[in-house]
Parts: structure tokens; C-alpha cells; sequence
């Protein structure tokens, strides 16, 4: 239904979307996901052609919309929008909102439309409002309406950015009940959210960006529990972290202790969590000391949101060699047993020239 | 990490505060080397305002416990709590040094 091949667009010089390719067939429920800036929104506005890619091509049932030739209010009629913030007519009632655009642009009769309308209304809940404006609705009654006037023009595709964003945490649900009922329904979607679980629930397909590309996709089971790429990871677990890179064996530990103490008190750590993990960075660092001279230590920290794990990374150029062998301790097993004390699970991997300590502390 | 010493009861108090870590640790065991070479035997470290131990700070203690052991002296610590204690349970030190509540206690254990 929407083939989409090497979309790119920036801004000046800002690149947005780099090289997006993908496919939405007919009845499918896209999620796109990803952090803030990712280009999510641009990539469903080039879809419907609010903003004009720099490259690429979009082709909707094998129709190059790109094509100077296109008619492109027939596209968008095809292929409705959902906004965050609404975008209704606010000096036209509800029911006015909805019959505007099919009498205006597909020709339909007053009464037609006003039956269609009414009949929508009653689909979202809200055909007791048929008569208010716009302003004395909630959020979530606007968005229901701006829902229903989308359906009203009949699209085949509807896009849907951020339908919630804008909306208290009370009245999400509601919206969200009218567009998982959309997609029982079989109705073609592609929704830009935030919504993680509700990501999950409805859709067929989710896209992760990040980088200006479709960085990972797949299943929401695929996307969602096994995520293959280290970003999507640190986006689905929320994952905060902190790398610091030591090359010296006169590093300033209690530089480094500061740092680690604003990343755990910008995370809200306990104060039982950050005195654990300031012991077992020191005791690491104290391992690694007799390496310095010679490799540089990248040491990582990581905090999942999600799961509340604190995980700290150690990796290391060189030969294979796990710095916590015995026969390659330098000091007594002091240090080794404090380690093996704190965490969890330690685990050792050589991979691509680099030792790879992960270690995952105990809650 | 700050370090002073006091004498009570012909034995010498010494009370540490802050971290005893990798950078203290060194420090703290040039004080003590001092104060053993200077013919005190008998010590009692007070733990009351010492917020953070590493395994430095404990091989720290160590070197003390072997230094007086060569001598025929002896070291009692005092008020091992919260994170330092938890960080000597880990270790088994509890086993390793003698331990007591209070300075006094300490002191009264030395008599």
C-alpha cells in the first residue's frame, strides 16, 4: 500500500532523515518509535506531504506521490492525519468540524455528511457533543473528535503523530480505545507514539528510529523482548548511562566518585545503590591499575529505568585475558571477593580484540 | 580521610574520618608504621566517623595488625558500623580483627 525507498530530508543543514526505506501493506498497524529528534514525526509529514523529502521516492497503491504530476490533495484524502495538538476548527461546532471537509472536497450532500458525522461521532463516544465547540471539550474529547473528522473524509491510511502527547494521563485511555478499536477493524495505520504498551497491544509491525534511519524493526514480541541493537535496547529498557575512559594508572578517583554520584542522583538512585557502586568501581579500577600503563579502560555504567538494574561495563583492548583469573591479580583476592559480594552476575567475553567485563549489581 | 591520635590508658586512640581508600589508604598506613616504630603497641581505631572503606583500606588495617603482631602489641577497632561494617562481613574481617562497640570498651578490653 505505502512504499517508501530511500527517503531523506533535512533541514538547512540538519539531516533528518537519512535513507528511510520500508513498506505498510494494507491492514497493517505501524508503530514508529524512538527518542525525541529521532525524525519520526518528519517521516510520517513527508508521508502526507507537509514537508516535501529531498530525496527518495513515496508510492501509495504504486502511485509516486513525489510525481510533480500527482494531485496531492487526492493523496491526503486518501491518507488522513491525526495531530498532537488537535488541529480542529475552533469556530465550528463538532458536528461542523466533521462535515466541512467531505462537502468541501469530495462534493457530498449536507445531510449525507451530517448522518456520516453523526454516525462517526457514535463510534468515538461523543455524539452528545455534536452541537459544542471545540474549546468546551477536555483533550481527550477534541482528539476523539479530530479522530472522527479524519474518518469522516473516508481515508484508506490514517497517520497518526503523537495522538497523545498532548493529553492528561487520564485522558489517554479514551483515545487509545477508539484507535485500537480502528485497528480491530482492519484500518491501515501508522502511529508515532510514545505509548510503549499500547505500541505493543495494537500494532503489527514496529519501527525503531533513531539516527534519521529505521535503526531496527520487527515484531513488537521481537522489539520489544529481544531487541537486537544496542540503541533499541537503551531505548525499550530506558537506559541511562555514563561511560568514563581511563588510560592512566594516576586517574582522580575522586573526580571520577563525583560524576558517578550526579548520574546516580539524576537518577534517583538509593544511597545504599551508589555507596555499592562507588565500591565496586574503586575495586575495579584497583584490578585494572597494573593494565593502565599499557590499555586504555572504558567503564561504563548503565541504569535501566525499566528494570531497575544498575550494570557496569569494563572493556579493554588486548590479548584474551579476564582481569579477575587469579594468576592475573596483582594484590591478594581482597578486592575480587568485594566484587563478587556486590553483583549479581559477572560475566567475561573477548570479543573483536577487546575483554569485556559485564557485571550487574545487586538490587 | 582525616587521622588523629590520642593517648589513653597507655594505649593509643587513633580515630579516622572520611574514606579509607585507595588514595587515604597509603596515608593511614605511613601513620600507623610512625606510631608503631615509635614504640606503641597498643591501638584502638575508632571507626565512629569513617563513612567508606575499599579493600585498599582494609589491606591498610592488615599491614597495622601485622606490624603490631611482630611486636607483641595488639589493635582493637571500635564502632564498625553501616557501610563499613558491611564491607568487612563481605571480606570476613570480622573473624580477623576484635571489635568492639565503643572506645571505652576498647580500651577496657586492652587492660
Amino acid at each position: 500500500m505505502i512504499k517508501v525507498e530511500h527517503l531523506s530530508k533535512k533541514f538547512d543543514d540538519l539531516v533528518v532523515l537519512k535513507d528511510i526505506t520500508t513498506a505498510i501493506k494494507k491492514g497493517e498497524v505501524v508503530s514508529i518509535i524512538g527518542p525525541s529528534g529521532a525524525g519520526k514525526s518528519t517521516f510520517l509529514r513527508c508521508l502526507n506531504l507537509l514537508e516535501y523529502p529531498g530525496g527518495g521516492s513515496i508510492r501509495i497503491d504504486g502511485v509516486d506521490i513525489l510525481d510533480k504530476k500527482t494531485e496531492v490533495p487526492k493523496i491526503r484524502q486518501k491518507m488522513n492525519m491525526v495531530f498532537q495538538s488537535f488541529n480542529l476548527f475552533s469556530h465550528l461546532s463538532v458536528l461542523e468540524n466533521l462535515t466541512i471537509g467531505p462537502i468541501k472536497l469530495k462534493g457530498m450532500s449536507k445531510e449525507a455528511a451530517r448522518l456520516k458525522a453523526m454516525e462517526l461521532l457514535r463510534l468515538v463516544g461523543l455524539a452528545e457533543k455534536a452541537c459544542n465547540f471545540p474549546d468546551e471539550l477536555s483533550g481527550g474529547q477534541k482528539q476523539r473528535v479530530a479522530i472522527a473528522r479524519c474518518l469522516a473524509m473516508e481515508p484508506e491510511i490514517i497517520l497518526f503523530d503523537e495522538p497523545t502527547s498532548a493529553l492528561d494521563p487520564t485522558m489517554v485511555s479514551e483515545v487509545l480505545s477508539v484507535i485500537r478499536r480502528l485497528a480491530r477493524e482492519g484500518m491501515t495505520m501508522a502511529i508515532v507514539t510514545h505509548e510503549m504498551g499500547f505500541a505493543r497491544d495494537v500494532s503489527n509491525r514496529i519501527l525503531y528510529m533513531d539516527e534519521g534511519i529505521i535503526y531496527e524493526e520487527g515484531s513488537p514480541e521481537q522489539l520489544f523482548d529481544n531487541p537486537q541493537k544496542e540503541k533499541t535496547r537503551a531505548f525499550i529498557q530506558r537506559i541511562r548511562s555514563y561511560t568514563c575512559r581511563i588510560s592512566s594508572p594516576d586517574y582522580d578517583l575522586y573526580a571520577m566518585n563525583a560524576e558517578i554520584e550526579a548520574f546516580c542522583e539524576k537518577q534517583i538512585l538509593p544511597k545504599k545503590t551508589r555507596d555499592s557502586l562507588l565500591l565496586l568501581v574503586e575495586e575495579l579500577l584497583q584490578i585494572y591499575t597494573p593494565y593502565l600503563p599499557a590499555t586504555v579502560l572504558d567503564l561504563t555504567i548503565s541504569y535501566s529505568e525499566k528494570s531497575e538494574r544498575l550494570e557496569v561495563v569494563c572493556e579493554s583492548a588486548g590479548e584474551a585475558a579476564n582481569p579477575l583469573d587469579s594468576d592475573n591479580l596483582s594484590d591478594d583476592d581482597l578486592g575480587l571477593t568485594i566484587i563478587i559480594k556486590l553483583t549479581e552476575s559477572i560475566e567475561y567475553r573477548y570479543i573483536n580484540g577487546k575483554n569485556i567485563l559485564q557485571f550487574l549489581l545487586i538490587k | 580521610m582525616d587521622l588523629q591520635t590520642k593517648i589513653e590508658n597507655n594505649a593509643i586512640v587513633v580515630t579516622i574520618s572520611g574514606r579509607l581508600d585507595a588514595v587515604t589508604a597509603p596515608e593511614y598506613e605511613k601513620r600507623i608504621r610512625e606510631l608503631i616504630d615509635n614504640g606503641n603497641i597498643y591501638f584502638v581505631v575508632d571507626f565512629e566517623q569513617l563513612d567508606y572503606i575499599s579493600s585498599a583500606g582494609l589491606r591498610g588495617l592488615l599491614v597495622m595488625a601485622k606490624l603490631l603482631n611482630a611486636k607483641g602489641g595488639r589493635a582493637y577497632l571500635a564502632n564498625v558500623k553501616g557501610n563499613v561494617r558491611s564491607v568487612f562481613d563481605m571480606c570476613g574481617f570480622n573473624a580477623v580483627f576484635k571489635m568492639e562497640n565503643s572506645v571505652a570498651e576498647a580500651l577496657a578490653m586492652l587492660t
